[in-house]
């Protein structure tokens, strides 16, 4: 008898090769979809040989990955450093949540991606102009969750700590932080989801280099085989990023029982 | 200890005084041509751009007729993630099977953000109406399935077991069971896919459409007109707002209705 | 030295006509090194007075005296064992015992032989670097308790704490108190709901009316225990058979019942 985590992998791994079959049937051997439509397996593999030699769109897969992966953490990193401790003292503070509410309620309606054209009026089509809309997309879920967290740490943990006496500053990095920090994680996560969507639609609005641009000159060159290279590349980079931060997340929060399973 | 909750004066006073700031700064950074007032025109000129485009066409119509279109794609958009999302998710959760095929593709596609779907988008059903809808779905449709998904796997077994000792057929069970037990899952799906829809809506207008509010900003930012790109941001941040509110007025009324709570 | 008195002490929730009384009019001296307890209906004000000399609550009229002098705020001289542990999630045994010393300031090595001497106290010697969820209930109880011991505070002030322990680790733990209360002892605010417990511990017991609630009546339990020896017994059990015993704990418990809306012993 297979167990069910083996049985899934089975039927997980089957349904891999039957969609590679599919894909090669339906455009290598039946031309049933043409390659204007979708790139057949050897198109693909053309295109991710073109962009990794000769290059395209100005230089090859791993220079375009590369950037746009240093983009997405450098905003990642802005609206991390800037969001969770302005969560915190929003969660701390009833005055300072009091302060900002309104005008963070009137500005978080507007989607991040809407911030684009107006980042490329202030800052062009470089890199900080992206940096500052992946900033403005990751700020806000940095922030909701490490407020969050701090609204929702448990009463008595905080009447523990300061029973013994625990001074300011300590209560926040060794209680108020720790505390929320599943809270923030859950923010992180959602902040770096949201750094990769702003990041590719602003490289597809306009850039001179990543992988959305990558995407946008082969959309204009109506070459399919390098939009899938772009597509997948940009699936690859969210999903390492994701994993990097999950790792993170086990270590910080290896007290948690929640986070364990 | 956080301080206690504030009285209901104080609360609004600092909470004027936060959007006085926040005005006051933006007027004076504008005013005082710290940046120039092209860049960042001041509150009033942009209120008053707004209203002006009201009636005025900017890029082949007037910001209601953009909306409007916006709003059809939108529409459309959600629906069609709605549609295929919520039955699809239903039957994965009742259907080993469909759920082991299913799931390794949706993990595959999972991290590949909506509006990487651009290029094919356009590409299959063209930059008009067909391609920004297929983005929008790319947006909306994974919350559908997964809170489909979890609402039908995660019914009290009982519930099932119950249903089963009574002969019901599996159909019957989806119908009568599954799906009921599941819809409060199912509504808050739709609700974040509602938003981020309207998000994927926005982005598939920047780079690919020849109508709708996200166009007129791309239009409005290539010719430095400041004051119609921050109108149309204000546009969408009303919509946006409007479509949550009305979503959340029907899933409370919702979940009244199934006395979910009081 | 470690005396608690409450003074015509009122607590009112709350303003206006939405307010509460939940105190009315306590008076209660506790001397020095005395295990007083208090029991009564639940939502009589228990807590309430219990948070007031921590420092969490302030009175509405009258007033809290520690030692003569007012409570304002929360400190190490009161510690506090809370029902539900309380713990640091995210510091191990050690860690969480040591941070209040650590806020005292204390040199390391003092603080170390301090530490130490706790631990052995509470028998979690073998446990010094879990985290506190890798602990059972009444294991991560000797946890709260240490923690608070270690902080040689004057007055002790426990909320309930075995309500969360199931029944056999709820009276090791009554005996283990109170070879820590006799063996070291400490000005002792003990709340329950139950009675036997009131009993078995306290030197003093305070039965409370419903709310608002006032002191009903105050039962000298230690007089008894030194004309009975109780303390000749090793385990609660014995001692619970005994009819002084018995006597007493029935005398509560029809005083109790007497409150209407009593039901959760
Ligand atoms: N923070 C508070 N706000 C409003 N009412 C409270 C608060 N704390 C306690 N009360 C009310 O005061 C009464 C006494 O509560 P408590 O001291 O917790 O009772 P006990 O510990 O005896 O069960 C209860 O009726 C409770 O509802
Ligand atoms: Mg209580």
């Amino acid at each position: 008898m297979a167990s069910v985590a083996s049985r899934r992998t089975l039927i997980g791994g089957m349904t891999v090769i039957g969609l590679v079959v599919l894909w090669f049937g339906l455009t290598t051997f039946t031309g049933l979809v043409t390659g204007a439509r979708f790139p057949s397996p050897a198109e693909f593999w053309l295109s991710l040989k073109q962009i990794n030699g000769r290059g395209y769109a100005g230089s090859t897969l791993a220079s375009h990955a590369f950037h746009s992966l240093k983009l997405v953490l450098m905003g990642f990193t802005v609206a991390v450093l800037t969001g969770v401790p302005l969560g915190l003292w929003m969660g701390w503070n009833r005055r300072v949540e009091a302060f900002i509410n309104p005008v963070f309620l009137i500005i978080r309606p507007i989607p991040p991606l809407a911030w684009i054209p107006l980042a490329i009026l202030w800052l062009g089509l470089g890199d900080a102009a992206k940096i500052l809309v992946i900033w403005f997309s990751a700020f806000v879920p940095s922030v909701i969750n490490a407020f969050t967290g701090v609204r929702n740490i448990d009463k008595p943990i905080l009447e523990a700590a300061r029973m013994l006496g625990t001074p300011r500053l300590r209560m926040v990095r060794e209680v108020i932080l720790p505390a929320s920090l599943p809270m923030i994680f859950t923010g992180l996560r959602l902040s770096l989801q949201a750094s990769w969507t702003t990041l590719v639609a602003a490289e597809l609005v306009g850039a001179l280099v990543g992988v959305g641009f990558v995407l946008n000159m082969a959309q204009q060159d109506i070459y399919p085989g390098m939009i899938l290279v772009g597509m997948v590349t940009v699936g690859i980079l969210g999903w390492v990023t994701t994993l990097l931060l999950a790792r993170v997340e086990r270590r910080a929060l290896a007290w948690n029982v929640a986070a364990r399973d | 200890m956080t301080s206690p909750p504030l009285g209901f004066r104080e609360t609004v006073l600092l909470g004027l005084a936060g959007l006085v700031s926040f005005i006051g700064l933006w007027s004076f950074l504008s005013v005082s041509g710290i940046v120039p007032a092209q860049f960042l025109p001041g509150p009033l000129d942009v209120a008053s751009r707004f209203v002006h485009l009201l009636t005025a066409p900017f890029a082949g119509a007037t910001l209601p007729a953009h909306l409007a279109s916006s709003f059809q794609r939108y529409a459309y958009g959600v629906l069609l993630a709605a549609a295929i999302g919520v039955p699809l998710g239903l039957l994965m959760g009742f259907f080993r099977l469909l759920d082991d095929i299913v799931t390794p593709i949706f993990d595959g596609l999972r991290f590949i953000a909506p509006i990487a779907w651009v290029p094919f988008a356009a590409l299959w059903f063209g930059t008009g109406v067909g391609g920004p809808i297929m983005i929008i779905f790319a947006g909306a449709f994974p919350p559908c399935l997964i809170n489909a998904y979890r609402g039908a796997r995660f019914v009290e077994p009982r519930l099932i077991e119950a249903a089963r000792m009574l002969g019901t057929p599996s159909s019957r069970m989806i119908l009568e069971v599954l799906l009921p037990a599941a819809v409060p899952s199912i509504i808050a799906g739709l609700r974040v896919s509602a938003g981020l829809g309207w998000q994927s809506l926005v982005g598939a207008e920047l780079i690919v459409a020849a109508a709708g509010v996200g166009f007129m900003m791309v239009q409005a930012q290539g010719s430095v007109q400041t004051p119609t790109v921050m109108a149309g941001m204000i546009a969408i941040g009303l919509v946006g707002m409007l479509i949550d509110v009305l979503l959340r007025q029907g899933e409370g009324w919702l979940r009244r209705r199934r006395g979910l709570d009081s | 030295m470690g005396s608690i008195s409450f003074r015509n002490v009122d607590k009112v929730f709350g303003h206006g006509t939405g307010g509460v009384k939940a105190l009315d009019d306590i008076n209660l001296d506790i001397a020095d090194k005395e295990f007083v307890a208090i029991v009564g209906p639940s939502g009589c004000g228990k807590t309430t007075c219990l948070r007031m000399v921590a420092g969490f609550e302030a009175a509405s009229a009258g007033s809290v005296l520690v030692n003569g002098r007012p409570v304002t705020a929360p400190g190490p001289d009161r510690a506090v064992v809370f029902q539900q542990f309380a713990l640091f999630p995210w510091k191990t045994v050690r860690e969480n015992i040591e941070l209040g010393l650590r806020n005292k300031n204390l040199p390391v090595g003092e603080r170390n032989d301090l530490v130490a001497s706790a631990l052995k106290l509470m028998n979690l010697e073998t446990h010094v670097d879990a985290f506190p969820h890798q602990l059972s209930g009444g294991m991560q109880q000797r946890v709260a308790i240490a923690r608070a011991y270690v902080l040689d505070p004057e007055v002790l002030l426990m909320d309930e704490p075995f309500g969360a322990l199931d029944a056999q680790t709820r009276v090791v733990m009554q005996e283990e108190l109170v070879r820590l209360a006799r063996h070291n002892p400490r000005t002792v605010l003990f709340i329950t709901h139950a009675v036997e417990e009131a009993v078995y511990l306290a030197d003093r017991v305070a039965i409370m009316t419903r709310r608002p609630g006032r002191i009903k009546e105050v039962l000298d339990i230690k007089a008894v225990r030194e004309r009975e020896n109780w303390d000749s017994h090793a385990r609660i059990e014995d001692v619970m058979d005994l009819e002084s015993f018995v006597h007493l704990r029935t005398h509560i418990w029809k005083s109790l019942r007497e409150e209407k809306g009593f039901k959760d012993v």
